[in-house]
């Protein structure tokens, strides 16, 4: 399998519990060495996908394959390609660290020799080296979620699933697992992150896929997502005088259009609005204000992240269910043990 | 002013339906009992036998009942507040140290009553056979309303120093065998003796024990006294010992509820591989197997789940192991060493006797907190789902995880046997009724341990998965007792087919101890066990792997 062939593909894979679609007909395509930003709501469907990547999970419909291995025929495979840290850190009691990894070590046979020397090296590669003879229970959550990082790189595998790996940890612990997850990536590790902090998955994502009610709503590098809904550009009038605000809202609503949403605010001083304007007309409007003696200080163009872009997608998705019948809309319940 | 802790303790749990269940099913159990009992033809006893018997059963039943159901509800109050974070905010709250207690007390005390006043139709019904008296049923309520709250308050001080709902249980129960089943035993020795400072000592010591206070009232000769003249006015001492444990262990654990609670050293300490090389070797001297070492590589051959649970065990380690072996066999041949020097009279059979009940006990009191976890820690602490990814298949998994109960159970079991030693020494003809007694607690010992998983694997939460284990086993080990002790109008032959699926009892029988000599139990009781486990075994190994396959 070549560098840019896809390690990660699934196939119109779709999960139910009983009448509730988990997740449906997802399709994405991961190449080797990428970084995959998994993001959604809570009950979006993040996890049942990586349940079933990782094989603790049969999809009802679809297929699923890391590096080849279909995840159902071939889920003793899987378990050797795939490291996997669930939301979870999985503690057991009066163990120290160095005991601990040397149990999953043994699990996936190991030998003694070879495993003292790669717990060694995982716990230097997750930075955990100096909490080996800790007790297990005795760690922070930020020490909890660097062992288990060495736990998923016991086996070396191809592929590294991480649940939520920074939910919970405090800014410094945020800044040293980017770091760490950098460096899996540099050592041409492919991994699949969830996360619900979206300015921290945007740092080290090169690729994103964003799910709603179970459905794949984006996927592809970030930057190109990024810019795709930049179309929709979101333009921030400041005013030297804030007076003016509601006078030139109006101003704008008549020269752009009565459907777009303009706002105001007389405190701020500013006027908002989204515009798939071109440039050229952008310029043209901020004459037609200037004619009209407003007194704009500043005319820009408001930035886009990938939170924004995720709330874009989310809400189109709200409004577009909010104008059909309840009965057409995807349940928003989720079933037991499954998100 | 209301205290906000008795309503949510007491009210709470009275919505709940399992308190329902345990306020039905304790009903339907004292009424079964009575009615078994129950008088069939239209002849009157007037000697009010048979009355008295019922009566016996029905006493019996209820103490078993208290002992078994009374311990779950305080054992678990405290220390899942602390879990939770919730006494964090009641300790903040402006309810005071002794307000919290005895909110609990109060709220655990309401609902530990309900089987006692369900039980009170079925007591009405013994009176109503004739032959008692009012004083005997308020006797044998006052004794078991002292023993309530005696354990309860035992219970409470227990689950405010664990640091686990389900060690909280298992210490729990540790302590109710000790109080109830141990606490006999000095003055058994004693008894008799010319020594009557110790036989005082030890007459009041086993009046910390419900047992006498009940057998006196239900008008049973004293524990194990085998004849030899009893010391009256037993539920009047455990009355007075259950009231003073009580004030106590309250007394302690008022202390404890302060934000201290939440302290927990859990230090790595000094590693003695880092220490200098003649520090290890005293220490290596010192402590045959020192804990605080750096443990070595799990083997390739070896199950890794295995050794996985012997470490993760408070008591698993090595350095424990061989200190809880030394310790059983110490008692062993102490006990034995005890009862046939010093009361030759006994027998040895009696001696043997006395050893199954405490091996039995043993069994009991360890398999459940052993193996009712195996597979629901995994599920609470999420272990589960980490195992689910590894190759390890769900048969190599349950192996491992039921072997390092089996293996722990046969090593403490095998720690007693220098006591049968001492027995076949002295009487070399007991060596093949000692080789049947130790096929029958193996036996027992491995259906404690697969049942206690069985039943385990349905809970997600190890503190509830040991209780039910508990209860179940100790109803396993108890039920056909009661059979034994109705034998007067039951008739031999239905109390030998109740007793074929008790391995205590033909364990009994083959030491031909008094009053179990008659039946002729083994090796019906053998293969019926081994049937019964094979059966459990497989329905065990079907939900391991329903656990452990992905869904």
């Amino acid at each position: 399998m070549g560098d840019q062939d896809p390690v990660v593909v699934t196939e119109n894979l779709t999960k139910r519990f009983g009448e509730f679609v988990a997740v449906d007909d997802l399709s994405f395509a991961l190449p080797r060495g990428r970084i995959l930003g998994f993001i959604g709501h809570n009950g979006a469907g993040k996890t049942t996908t990586i349940n079933v990547l990782v094989g603790q999970l049969r999809p009802t419909s679809g297929t699923a394959r890391i590096s080849g291995a279909d995840c159902v025929k071939d889920a003793k495979k899987i378990k050797w390609l795939v490291g996997f840290m669930p939301d979870t850190f999985g503690s057991y009691d009066n163990m120290r660290v160095r005991e601990y990894l040397d149990f999953f070590g043994a699990a996936y046979q190991i030998r003694p020799s070879d495993r003292r020397k790669r717990i060694d090296e995982v716990m230097e590669i997750a930075g955990a080296t100096y909490m080996k003879d800790r007790y297990v229970e005795s760690l922070s959550h930020g020490m909890k979620q660097r062992v288990s990082i060495a736990r998923t790189l016991l086996h070396d595998p191809d592929v590294l699933i991480l649940d939520e790996p920074a939910n919970g940890l405090d800014p410094q612990a945020r800044i040293e697992m980017r770091k760490l997850l950098l460096r899996l990536a540099a050592m041409g590790k492919t991994l699949i992150v969830t996360s619900h902090i979206l300015p921290e998955l945007s740092r080290i994502c090169d690729t994103v896929a964003i799910m709603h009610h179970g459905k794949l709503r984006a996927f592809g590098p970030l930057d190109e997502i990024l810019k795709e809904l930049s179309q929709q550009r979101s333009i921030e009038i400041q005013l030297a005088s804030p007076g003016q605000a509601d006078q030139v809202a109006k101003l704008v609503r008549k020269l752009i259009g009565p459907d777009v949403e303009v706002t105001s605010s007389t405190t701020e001083g500013v006027v908002r609005f989204p515009t798939t304007f071109s440039e050229r007309a952008l310029a043209n409007l901020l004459s037609k204000l200037v004619e009209a003696n407003a007194a704009v200080s500043q005319f820009r163009e408001l930035q886009t992240d990938l939170e924004d872009t995720f709330l874009a997608i989310t809400q189109s998705e709200k409004t577009q269910n909010d104008t059909q019948p309840p009965a057409e809309r995807a349940p928003t319940s989720k079933p037991g043990g499954a998100e | 002013m209301k205290n906000p802790v008795i309503e949510r303790d007491l009210i709470g749990v009275l919505r709940l339906r399992k308190t329902l269940a345990m306020q039905i099913g304790s009903a339907v159990l004292m009424s079964g009992l009575v009615l078994l009992r129950w008088p069939t033809d239209a002849r009157a006893d007037l000697s009010g036998m048979q009355a008295q018997d019922v009566f016996r059963i029905f006493g019996y039943g209820l103490g078993l009942t208290m002992l078994l159901l009374v311990p779950a509800f305080p054992a678990t109050s405290i220390v899942r507040e602390k879990q939770s974070g919730t006494l964090g905010l009641l300790l903040n709250s402006p309810l005071s140290p002794s307000a919290i207690y005895f909110g609990k007390l109060v709220g655990v005390l309401g609902v530990a009553f309900l089987p006692l006043l369900m039980s009170i139709p079925a007591a009405c019904a013994c009176y109503v056979m004739g032959g008692l008296s009012v004083n005997d049923l308020l006797y044998l309520y006052g004794v078991l309303m002292m023993l309530v709250v005696q354990l309860t308050a035992i219970a409470l001080w227990i689950s405010s120093v664990s640091e686990s709902a389900d060690g909280a249980l298992r210490t729990t129960y540790g302590v109710v065998f000790l109080l109830t089943v141990v606490t006999l035993g000095p003055y058994q020795f004693a008894h008799g003796q010319p020594w009557p400072s110790i036989v005082h000592v030890s007459l009041w010591l086993r009046s910390a024990s419900s047992l006498p206070a009940i057998m006196e009232i239900l008008g049973h000769a004293d524990a194990g006294l085998q004849g030899l003249v009893g010391t009256k006015g037993a539920p009047q001492r455990f009355t007075t010992i259950a009231a003073a444990t009580a004030v106590v262990f309250s007394i302690l654990t008022i202390l404890r509820l302060n934000p201290r609670i939440f302290d927990r050293s859990r230090s790595q300490g000094i590693i003695t591989d880092d220490r200098s090389r003649a520090q290890q070797w005293l220490r290596r001297l010192l402590f045959l197997i020192d804990p605080q070492r750096r443990s070595g590589e799990i083997g390739s051959y070896t199950n890794p789940v295995l050794i996985k649970e012997f470490r993760t065990r408070r008591f698993g380690r090595s350095h424990w192991m061989l200190r809880i072996i030394a310790g059983c066999a110490i008692i062993s041949l102490g006990l034995t060493y005890l009862s046939s020097s010093g009361s030759l009279d006994w027998g040895v059979e009696r001696v043997g006797g006395l050893m199954v009940v405490l091996q039995v006990g043993l069994i009991v009191l360890m398999t459940p907190g052993l193996s009712a976890g195996l597979l629901s820690a995994e599920r609470e602490s999420g272990g589960l789902a980490l195992l689910q990814v590894t190759p390890l298949s769900p048969l190599r998994i349950l192996t491992g995880k039921l072997m390092s109960a089996v293996l722990t159970t046969l090593t403490i079991l095998l720690a007693t046997l220098p006591g049968y030693l001492v027995m076949i020494y002295i009487k070399g003809s007991l060596r093949q009724q000692v080789l049947y007694v130790l096929v029958c607690l193996l036996l027992l010992g491995a259906f404690a341990v697969v049942i206690s998983a069985l039943v385990g694997s349905y809970s997600r939460r190890t503190a509830t998965a040991t209780a039910a284990s508990y209860a179940v086993v100790s109803v396993f080990c108890a039920g056909p007792m009661f059979f034994w002790l109705g034998s007067g109008s039951l008739g031999h032959h239905t109390v030998e087919s109740a007793l074929l699926i008790s391995p205590m009892a033909a364990a009994l029988s083959v030491m031909e101890v008094s009053g179990f000599e008659t039946y002729n139990l083994v090796p019906a009781t053998w293969f019926i066990i081994v049937f019964i486990t094979v059966i459990l075994l497989v329905i065990l190994t079907w939900r391991t792997q329903q656990l452990l396959l992905p869904k």
